[in-house]
């Protein structure tokens, strides 16, 4: 966001303080308005929103579910009343980020973070003004819509930062989605369809890093080219193949639910993160293991400095088109087995298209995401969010026009790209092949 | 009579891509000149064709496979190949970009039979109709005004009033729910006919149920946004759970399996699937939990048209599915017979006869006429 630099001589305080000769320090002071602006901005709207069209009646907010041991009461909140406190907070914080931004100092991330959870919670109880927001499921719902995303991002940061640019995610997804079916439904044994579904986003994996590390061809369009492959050789395999004996090779069994002891039973937590499939704790797995593997290990080392300087990295005996060649792959089986979730850990059978643009969202969330697998995560989560809220506010009944709360989840997505993340810069090396001179 | 793809690049190939809501494009809808097994060919047909009488059907977007009327419309024109001793063909679009130059191609082929699917397909078909008078077309679900269409469209509304007051009887928490793929008026007509039926039990049982995701009045209400991504009707459905609804009616095509996997997971939630027999056509385990069909005969309607185009007996006279005609009705009750009381039974047969007879009117701003 907002910094200072200093343009002055290496004069330290002490000096500067000491000699009143050297007083002209040079000083370059570069103050960021864009928080406090995008904060009155949000501000005027939950004016607008919660106030001058606020609504009467309480919303009220249902924490724990129906099988919930330890069960929370539910809170009620006057709509209008609690609009107004909440529209002072936010008043309150955008005041405090202008006298920040007027001394040259950035606003601190917690900051933005209050204020966006202020603003949703305002929302929330504008938009469910008389009737009960069901607060686990809507929390449910999330993760549920946003583990394929997440897989898929993640495997878009590893393929985007060891270098090559992975436009290919949804068919990777795609791929998954339909295999770890098939094999599920033959074999009847899901595990085995896990694997393979990890499988078939190698294979397509295999495809784009053979094409854009060995013959160079432009990444993004072998990306393009492969999910228009994928789509329409899933489509007609299932419309030629598994249509005609769909019990024997579109019935996969669906993945148990494992309640965690203990964990499962947290208010609110618990039946969001603890009552999943295994699928998902792969992910949690999955998530902290990209982490650490890409800034703590050699590995993560090795596979940045490819994707940043190619050159470089082979000068000191780096093999780049290999480490190019089995990282695409690696991120291709990962985006693959979150393809498997649409299947295995959701709906059962397979459909035609099922993905339906979940890997494009997933590419959004790599840069959203400034190619940081915690970041990217978060991303994903929240175009799971904003999806899910559409979701359940259509369903109670909140005032909004359904095409326009259609049109939420990708809002979001623009405006937290283009405000909150501005200019990014991704791996310098990432969509150029490296040709050894 | 394998039809090849006409004019590969154009027709067929534009994909998946285009057909993804345009926020999902990204920036990469733009490249389509990708040829590719989109075009998928149809069924093999070896019975020999003696007549050189042939029809040609296209498909909207949705595909030969999409369990509603794309598939009910081929099938009845197979049927009528069989019987009627006529060559059928079929294209398949894959995206909007198809429609169009698909109908152009159907043209092309010389046969005098064009059969278009799907309110998409309208203006295309309006248009090679005015060219082709001596072609006659027929269209399905929605209404084209030329002396050579025959639309042929549902009153479905009456059918899924019939579903809304069985749902109401049999829903036990009291909260019945409705959600769409999109706000359109083949969808939306189902929706209307659901709450109206709703409301009609209330009326007559003095209770209240409840009647999410649609509001008849505002025309608004609960959408996933496409007939694709099934995790969205999962989510959609567990909302609805959440809210306490115990009868779900989907009408969102393939979206629709996720809703029963959620009402699967959840128990005690039915669904009440639609356009087809949900008990035969979707995976086995959802059996326990379908509760009924609102049907739409569609086959039949076809084969009917088809043979009146091959006699010479053709009009373009709307051909409208009712209860009265049997073009829409309900679907049996299959493993869930023991939940509706034979009270409620002998009401809803009642209803239908009311609706045939024109004593109870079922009205939708959606609906044919």
């Amino acid at each position: 966001m907002s910094t200072v630099t200093q343009h002055n001589h290496p004069d330290t305080p002490e000096n500067a303080a000491g000699t009143a000769d050297v007083i002209a320090l040079e000083r370059a002071e570069i103050r960021s308005w864009k928080a406090p602006v995008a904060f009155a901005i949000f501000t005027v709207i939950g004016i607008l929103l919660f106030i001058v069209i606020g609504r009467d009646g309480i919303s009220t907010f249902r924490l724990s579910t129906g099988s919930d041991v330890i069960q929370l009461p539910t809170i009620p909140f006057p709509a209008r009343a609690t609009g107004v406190v909440i529209v002072i907070l936010l008043a309150a914080i955008t005041a405090w980020s202008f006298t920040l931004s007027r001394a040259a100092k950035a606003t601190p991330l917690w900051a933005i973070a209050v204020f966006g959870f202020l603003f949703v919670v305002g929302f929330l109880v504008w938009a469910s003004a008389g009737s009960t927001l069901p607060v686990a499921g809507l929390l449910i719902g999330t993760l549920g819509i946003s583990v394929p995303l997440i897989f898929g991002a993640l495997g878009g940061v590893i393929s985007e930062r060891v270098g090559v640019v992975n436009v290919a995610i949804e068919g990777q997804l795609l791929a998954g989605a339909f295999v770890s079916a098939v094999v599920a439904s033959i074999t009847q044994m899901p595990l085995l369809g896990l694997l393979a579904a990890m499988v078939a986003g190698m294979l397509v994996s295999f495809v784009l890093a053979a094409f854009s590390i060995r013959y160079l061809v432009d990444q993004v369009i072998v990306g393009v080219v492969l999910n228009v492959l994928v789509t329409g050789l899933t489509g007609f395999l299932f419309s030629q193949v598994l249509s005609a004996n769909p019990t024997l090779l579109n019935s996969p069994p669906r993945l148990e639910r494992i309640n965690i002891p203990v964990l499962s039973e947290i208010p609110v937590l618990g039946p969001v993160l603890f009552r999943q499939t295994i699928i998902v704790y792969v992910m949690y797995f999955t998530i902290a293991a990209v982490y650490i593997g890409l800034f703590h290990t050699r590995w993560g080392l090795r596979l940045r400095s490819v994707g940043e300087h190619p050159q470089a990295a082979d000068t000191v005996g780096i093999n780049v088109t290999g480490t190019r060649f089995w990282n695409v792959s690696l991120a291709g089986a990962i985006a693959g087995f979150g393809g498997a979730y649409l299947t295995l850990g959701a709906v059962g059978a397979f459909n035609k298209e099922m993905t339906a643009g979940a890997g494009f969202i997933a590419l959004a969330a790599v840069i959203f995401g400034r190619w940081d697998p915690i970041r990217a995560t978060l991303a994903a989560l929240l175009f799971g969010f904003a999806t899910n809220l559409q979701n359940v506010l259509s369903i109670i009944g909140s005032p909004v026009p359904s095409e326009f709360m259609l049109m939420l989840p990708y809002i979001v997505t623009i405006v937290a790209v283009a405000g909150l993340v501005g200019r990014v810069r991704g791996p310098a090396a990432a969509g150029k092949p490296y040709i050894k001179s | 009579m394998l039809l090849s793809c006409p004019g590969a690049v154009t027709s067929c190939s534009l994909s998946a891509m285009s057909r993804l809501p345009v926020g999902r494009t990204v920036a990469v809808a733009s490249i389509s000149l990708i040829v590719l097994a989109g075009c998928a060919t149809p069924p093999e047909e070896d019975a020999a064709a003696e007549s050189d009488f042939c029809a040609v059907m296209v498909t909207n977007s949705g595909g030969l496979e999409d369990r509603s009327f794309n598939q009910s419309s081929w099938a009845g024109l197979q049927e009528a190949e069989e019987s009627l001793g006529l060559a059928a063909q079929v294209l398949v679009s894959t995206s909007e970009t198809d429609l169009a130059p698909n109908v152009q191609s159907a043209v092309d082929t010389g046969c005098s039979y064009v059969l278009t699917v799907g309110y998409e397909l309208a203006a295309g078909t309006a248009e090679q109709a005015e060219l082709n008078p001596d072609v006659d077309f027929a269209i399905v679900d929605e209404i084209v005004e030329a002396p050579n269409v025959k639309p042929i469209v549902f009153h479905t509304a009456q059918a899924a009033y019939l579903a809304g007051y069985l749902a109401a009887g049999v829903s036990t928490s009291g909260i019945v729910a409705t959600f769409g793929g999109g706000n359109q008026p083949p969808v939306t007509l189902f929706m209307d006919g659901f709450v109206d039926g709703v409301a009609k039990y209330n009326e007559v049982h003095g209770t209240a149920v409840v009647a999410l995701g649609w509001d008849k009045v505002a025309q608004d209400g609960t959408f996933t946004g496409d007939f694709e991504d099934t995790a969205k009707g999962l989510a959609t459905t567990q909302a609805f759970i959440d809210q306490g609804a115990d009868v779900v009616l989907p009408v969102a095509g393939q979206v629709g399996e996720g809703a029963a996997t959620a009402a699967l997971e959840a128990g005690g939630v039915s669904i009440i699937w639609v356009d087809n027999d949900g008990y035969d056509t979707l995976p086995a385990e959802f059996r326990p939990i379908i509760l009924t069909s609102v049907l739409k005969n569609t086959g039949d309607a076809v084969i009917a048209s088809v043979g009146d185009s091959q006699s010479g007996a053709f009009t373009n006279d709307s051909y409208i599915g009712t209860l009265a005609n049997e073009g829409v009705g309900l679907a049996p009750f299959h493993d869930l017979e023991a939940s509706v009381s034979p009270e409620l039974s002998a009401e809803i047969e009642a209803l239908r006869a009311s609706i045939v007879d024109g004593s109870v009117q079922v009205t939708s701003p959606s609906a044919p006429n």
